[in-house]
């Protein structure tokens, strides 16, 4: 491999990019696709992109460890074979030579005719540790000499001047000079570092610094850039597990995550929670709601972060129109699938959603905890961590699954190694996902379901086919006892649960569910319309077993006592202790239009208001007196009407100025739009130069002309102003504005276009 | 999916349904570890509490065992979250021992050392410990192992006791089996316990508690110290004791309010226990005056808080305690746990019945009218009162007359709250009444003639809730209660559930005012006689016979 500098110009990347075969293009805009948009116009443009900072985090964020560190290598080495990158990185050759094929594709590196290179910004882009396939070394120096020299000189320093290298190399390879000499011959050498410079094993600098140059450090690291190897791949922690195991405790915990999703949104349909200031959902309410669901807060967050994720939960507005959180129209639809399809949607939506749920409940750097449904609770990082811990488990056999305790650890270690930069966060966020992927029931005892796998191959058909055998079947009837109780033995039928829930109240939740027979419950039923007979109908056919005694006679005494109380709308009453003479009013044939009803043998009451209804009596020979509230008799003596004397908030000169000045304001306002519009047709606005524009300008200034500027707001929207040129200096304008009917300034380089109005 | 009996829920309850042909099984697997809660005709409920897994612990099973027999019989998948929560419970137990050290003492020791940490950190552990031995041993002072017990329960690591009893002074007690023999139920009962060291049975009413008492004794064949409710008890105590026993009437001592004997076996009321005099208890002496080798407490479930605190210092001594149910309406069922032993042994009400030990019960709430007069006193009353106006109203007595008149040939019991009612009835029943006031030495009269039969009608009031043996009873009627308590519900059907001759059936009315408190409160009584699957019926006072 030549070492010279090359003598003909290296073909750039671009040049590179313009001989691929279009799939392969593609591919590389698959895998990067922020070089895609806005589409850059051409090879150049795309190969620049490539070669900015932010493009090559983003790419580098998504290498494995031995990519990274074959990259490293690149870097160390500059401009090199793609052997001799091999046999640089501590790693299987076949493996390496992969890792490298791929940097090729994702043009981080490419092939100049010199050799591979690294993408010039790399190098600088290339953080962290060994963990993150940095070696630490610095590039070698261009006139590097060969590996013999190399050697064969540092076999020649002092123990002390090794142990001293081995330090640097240790720590960054990099120390000062300190007092040492900067130009020594190995025989003047008095000290180690002096030593070491002599040898050309360190390169004294002109800040003053020393340096171990790449080549020095690859040396004493036997030849490669790192003495760990980079292409071990950590081993998952696993345990074996019945298959049938796996799929009922994964169907288990998806059935009760599906129900528990309706629970909630059928609770908060009837009594939404309030939407907070900054949105989200108050710490209160998902605690309730945590309560109500037995589960804890982090787990009742989960489920409104994914029924929010599904669509089934949005911002609404409550009846007093305050802002609430709601189920949505697609609940309606959702909650009549069946289970399996639910559970598949519910789980998708999970899977791809980028909510950050496992930071609820938490706090963040300014201290403040954040809320379940908070906006800005989401990072792209969410989805990735989750299909990455899913597919890591996929890789397990079936029988295999993550071991207690242990397993969720080698996971995220798996995944670290898979992604090795930013991995604090990512592990958090991917022992969240092995978490939330068992409450969800995409996994099982620690090993993904069959459904999982379809869901995570992107097929959600057969996801809800291969989860469907394991779910409880739904049942059509209870067992009532005696103790006022029924037992739903499983998921009751959509509309069995509905019915049921109407005449009694849920006391368990689970696998089965326990109703509670109460008299409250059982009034709730006749509010809504249930009559006796009906109730007892219902619940002798949903029963299996035979009706006890004390229910139905719960359901007849409550039907005995229910509406004893009657209540309605009455404007008045009338009452006398004469039954004749109330009976005489009611047959009266002019008082037909009054609308009195007789409610008791003493009692009228009538739809018309006492002062219309007491004339009217009167006229029919009664002779009524008004009762007050306290029941006490009122005189009947006339009150003497009073109106109150109005207040006076404002003067009325200043009232019709006020007036006055608002009309004039939108007078003007509409004929500076008059005018715009009437210049438009004659004169269409031309993009002036600012010289142009300026001249202009300081023509209508001398005429005192009025004109039209076309100027570009602070928001960046472009529209016609009409104004009268006051003085143009120091690159402003100002101005008397028609619109405002006020004087204003104008940037002078945000005018687009200046024309005269007629 | 499973077709197992059971039905795990995530509010920790297990549905048992009772049909399913593998219920019995199921049941014998979860009874260890789970409460029965529960028990009407088709499905039972259990709880696992905290306490119940711990009891299991102790009785020797582990949490694999628990968790085993929940996926084994469970219909549907178990929550996770469940099964985690089962298996650090019980991993809680246990890990704190108290042991007896050869040179020290009473020691705490621990396999886990942050657990010994955190406890020995803990506020209310403070003053209970001496020296840290080692990393794992701290001395405890002799004095507190019963409070440390206790204290260490509410930390939620509960100390198993390894520290061993006092042998006692020994007194040769065997049972006398002539013409009767040990129920095999009995003889299990007190086996656990004699294996257990101290803890407590729980036997329904009239399964022969006091049975398994001497029992325990004559294992024990130590002096005895019998605490129960009161002199009536405590009477009925010493005439079974001498005819199931060896001992004599003059080994027998009562310790009572009136008589004052202190014998190889004493029986001592909690009365006379609790009772203080110029603020200190008095008759505390009791507890040393001899070097007792056993403790029987009866009826645990109502052991006043001074005798808990007397207990704690008890804890060199074997305890028995013995209950119909470990439910305590003042929810101290930890301090029983921790202070007298986790429970040794449980038999469901209705096994033993299907045994044919206890009677069946019929269970019939009778619903009265109020008059307009009386309803309109009953919603005008202060709030404190209207109980007692609707559960006096007069139209209860005519109720109890046609009750009475119906069942006039088998022996009744009229059982109520309110004296004045009960002098009423009484009077109108012909029939003697029993109530505070009445003397002791009256009372006994009185229950020895109803057991014999002479007297077929009794009016009592509360006092004979508890402990008196009236198995001849055969109709029960109540006409008012004190505020739907659970517990007297339990010890009033007790009263009937003694095994009765021919396999009669036992019944038992509750006479409520319709729209009333008393309605509402008899809803409890209802709803923990139909958990404890008993029919229950509800008729309107006119549908009797006249």
């Amino acid at each position: 491999m030549s070492r010279t500098q090359q003598a003909t110009p290296p073909r750039t990347l671009a040049d590179q990019l313009r001989r691929w075969p279009d799939e392969r293009l593609l591919g590389l805009l698959r895998s990067r696709p922020d070089l895609a948009t806005p589409a850059p116009h051409d090879s150049a443009q795309l190969a620049s992109r490539a070669a900015t900072r932010s493009s090559i985090q983003r790419a580098l964020d998504g290498l494995d460890r031995l990519e990274l560190s074959v990259l490293d290598a690149l870097v160390v080495a500059g401009q090199t074979s793609r052997d001799e990158i091999v046999s640089l990185v501590h790693a299987d050759a076949g493996r390496t030579r992969r890792a490298l094929d791929r940097l090729l594709d994702l043009a981080l590196a490419w092939e100049a005719p010199g050799g591979l290179r690294a993408l010039s910004g790399v190098a600088e882009c290339l953080r962290g540790g060994v963990a993150s396939g940095v070696s630490g070394l610095r590039p070698a120096s261009t006139d590097r000499p060969d590996d013999e020299t190399v050697r064969a000189r540092l076999e020649s320093v002092s123990p002390a001047a090794r142990a001293l290298l081995e330090h640097l190399d240790a720590h960054g390879g990099e120390g000062t000079t300190g007092s040492a000499r900067r130009t020594v011959t190995p025989a003047e050498a008095t000290t180690p570092v002096e030593e070491l410079i002599a040898h050309r094993l360190l390169l004294p600098r002109e800040s003053g610094t020393l340096l171990l140059p790449g080549e020095v450090g690859l040396a004493l690291r036997g030849g490669r850039t790192t003495r760990e190897p980079q292409d071990v791949v950590p081993e998952l922690a696993t345990t074996s597990r019945p298959v049938e195991l796996v799929e009922r405790t994964a169907a288990g915990a998806a059935f009760e995550f599906v129900r528990r999703v309706e629970l909630v949104l059928d609770h908060w349909g009837l009594a939404p929670p309030a939407v907070l200031r900054g949105g989200g959902l108050g710490v209160r309410d998902l605690r309730l709601l945590a309560r109500e669901l037995h589960v804890d807060e982090p787990a009742a967050g989960l489920i409104v972060e994914v029924a929010s994720a599904a669509g089934l939960l949005a911002e609404g507005v409550d009846a007093e129109g305050d802002a609430c959180w709601l189920p949505t129209d697609t609940f309606d639809v959702w909650a009549g699938q069946a289970t399996a399809e639910r559970w598949a949607s519910v789980a998708r939506a999970w899977l791809d959603s980028t909510r950050l749920t496992s930071l609820i409940g938490t706090r963040d750097a300014q201290g403040r905890a954040w809320n379940a449904l908070a906006p800005d609770l989401s990072g792209v990082l969410a989805p990735e961590a989750r299909r990455m811990a899913l597919e890591a488990l996929a890789t397990l056999s079936p029988g295999e699954a993550l071991a207690t305790g242990t397993g969720t650890p080698s996971l995220v270690a798996r995944v670290v190694w898979q992604r090795p930069r930013r991995p604090g966060f990512r592990a958090d966020l991917v022992a969240a996902a092995v978490d939330e992927a068992a409450a969800l029931g995409l996994t099982g005892a620690g090993a993904l379901s069959e459904a999982g796998r379809a869901l995570l191959a992107g097929d959600v058909g057969a996801a809800a086919a291969a989860i469907g055998p394991h779910l409880p079947s739904p049942v059509d009837h209870v067992l009532l006892q005696a103790d006022l109780t029924a037992v739903a033995p499983g998921p009751l039928e959509t509309e069995v649960a509905r019915s049921l829930h109407l005449v009694a109240d849920v006391e368990s939740r689970g696998g089965a569910t326990v109703y509670r027979f109460t008299p409250g419950s059982v009034r709730r039923a006749f509010d809504a319309g249930w009559s006796a007979a009906e109730v007892h109908e219902f619940v002798t056919s949903v029963s299996r077993t035979p009706v006890p005694q004390p229910l139905s006679y719960l359901v007849d005494d409550v039907s005995r006592t229910f509406g004893t109380v009657r209540v309605g709308h009455a404007e008045a009453f009338l009452r006398a202790d004469d039954e004749a003479a109330l009976t005489e009013l009611l047959h009266h044939p002019k008082a037909a239009s009054l609308g009195l009803r007789r409610i008791a043998p003493t009692v009228l009451v009538s739809t018309t208001p006492v002062d219309l209804l007491l004339p009217r009596l009167r006229e029919l020979g009664a002779a009524p007196v008004v009762e007050a509230a306290d029941g006490t008799v009122r005189v009947a003596r006339r009150d003497l009407l009073r109106a109150r004397r109005p207040r006076e908030r404002r003067t009325p000169a200043a009232a019709a100025a006020r007036e006055e000045a608002t009309v004039t304001s939108v007078v003007s306002a509409v004929r500076a739009g008059d005018r715009v519009a009437d210049s438009r047709p004659q004169a269409p606005a031309t993009t002036t130069t600012p010289s142009g524009a300026l001249a202009a300008l300081r023509e209508a200034v001398e005429a005192g002309d009025t004109v039209v500027i076309g100027y570009v707001d602070n928001q960046g929207s472009s529209g016609d102003r009409v104004v009268d040129p006051i003085r143009v200096e120091g690159g402003q304008l100002t101005a008397h504005d028609h619109r405002s009917d006020d004087t204003r300034t104008f940037a002078v380089h945000r005018i687009t276009s200046v024309r005269t109005v007629g | 999916m499973n077709d197992g009996p059971l039905i795990v829920q995530s509010d920790k309850t297990l549905l048992l349904e009772v049909d399913h042909p593998a219920a019995a099984d199921c049941r014998k697997a979860i009874a260890p570890f789970a409460e029965l809660e529960r028990s009407p005709e088709h499905v039972h409920t259990y709880r696992l509490t905290p306490l119940g897994l711990w009891n299991a612990r102790a009785a020797g099973h582990d949490a694999e065992q628990v968790v085993d027999a929940l996926l084994t019989w469970s219909r549907y998948a178990v929550p996770h979250a469940l099964l985690v929560d089962v298996a650090e419970t019980m991993g809680r137990y246990g890990r704190l021992r108290l042991e007896k050290h050869p040179v020290h003492g009473l020691v705490l020791v621990s396999s886990d050392r942050p657990v010994l940490e955190e406890v020995l950190r803990a506020k209310r552990v403070q003053g209970m410990i001496g020296d840290r031995l080692d990393d794992d041993t701290v001395v405890v002072h002799a004095s507190e192992r019963g409070n440390l017990k206790q204290a260490l329960l509410k930390l939620g690591w509960p100390a198993e006791d390894f520290a061993g009893y006092v042998d006692g002074e020994a007194h040769p007690i065997a049972l006398a089996e002539d013409g009767w023999s040990l129920r095999p139920y009995q003889s299990e009962a007190a086996e656990s316990f004699w294996h257990g060291g101290s803890g407590v049975v729980v036997l329904p009413c009239g399964a022969g508690k006091t049975i398994v008492g001497a029992a325990a004794m004559a294992h024990a064949a130590a002096t005895t110290l019998i605490l129960v409710t009161n002199t009536v008890s405590a009477r009925q105590w010493k005439d079974e004791l001498v005819r199931r026993t060896s001992l004599t009437p003059e080994e027998i001592g009562e310790y009572s309010g009136s008589v004052k004997e202190i014998r190889p076996v004493t029986i001592a009321t909690y009365q006379v226990m609790t009772t203080r005099r110029k603020g200190v208890y008095s008759h505390l002496e009791l507890l040393d005056a001899r070097d007792w080798g056993l403790i029987v407490y009866d009826e645990v479930h109502l052991l006043p808080a001074p005798i808990f605190r007397m207990t704690a210092d008890l804890q060199a001594r074997r305890r028995l305690g013995l209950t119909a149910t470990l439910v305590r309406e003042d929810g101290r069922e930890g301090e029983v746990f921790s202070l007298i032993g986790p429970k040794r042994y449980d038999a469901p009400w209705k096994d033993i019945e299907a045994q044919g030990w206890i009677a069946p019960a019929d269970c019939v709430e009778v619903r009265v009218s109020l008059p307009e007069g009386e309803r309109i006193a009953y919603a005008t009353a202060e709030p404190e009162e209207r109980y007692r106006l609707a559960a006096c109203t007069h139209h209860k007595i005519d109720v109890v007359r046609r009750l009475v008149a119906q069942h006039s040939s088998q022996p009744t019991l009229v059982i109520g709250q309110y004296i004045d009612q009960l002098d009423e009835l009484a009077e109108l029943l012909d029939a003697p009444v029993i109530k505070g006031e009445t003397p002791v030495k009256e009372r006994q009269r009185l229950f020895d003639a109803f057991r014999s039969g002479e007297v077929s009608l009794l009016v009592v009031s509360k006092v004979a809730n508890f402990s008196i043996d009236l198995p001849s009873a055969e109709v029960a009627i109540q006409v008012s209660g004190s505020f739907g308590s659970r517990q007297e519900e339990a010890q009033r059907l007790g009263r009937l559930l003694r095994p009765k001759t021919e396999g009669r059936t036992a019944h038992f009315y509750t006479v409520v005012a319709r729209d009333t408190v008393d309605a509402d409160f008899a809803q409890n009584r209802q709803r923990f006689l139909a958990e404890q699957g008993y029919a229950y019926r509800i008729i309107d006072s006119d549908d009797l016979p006249v």
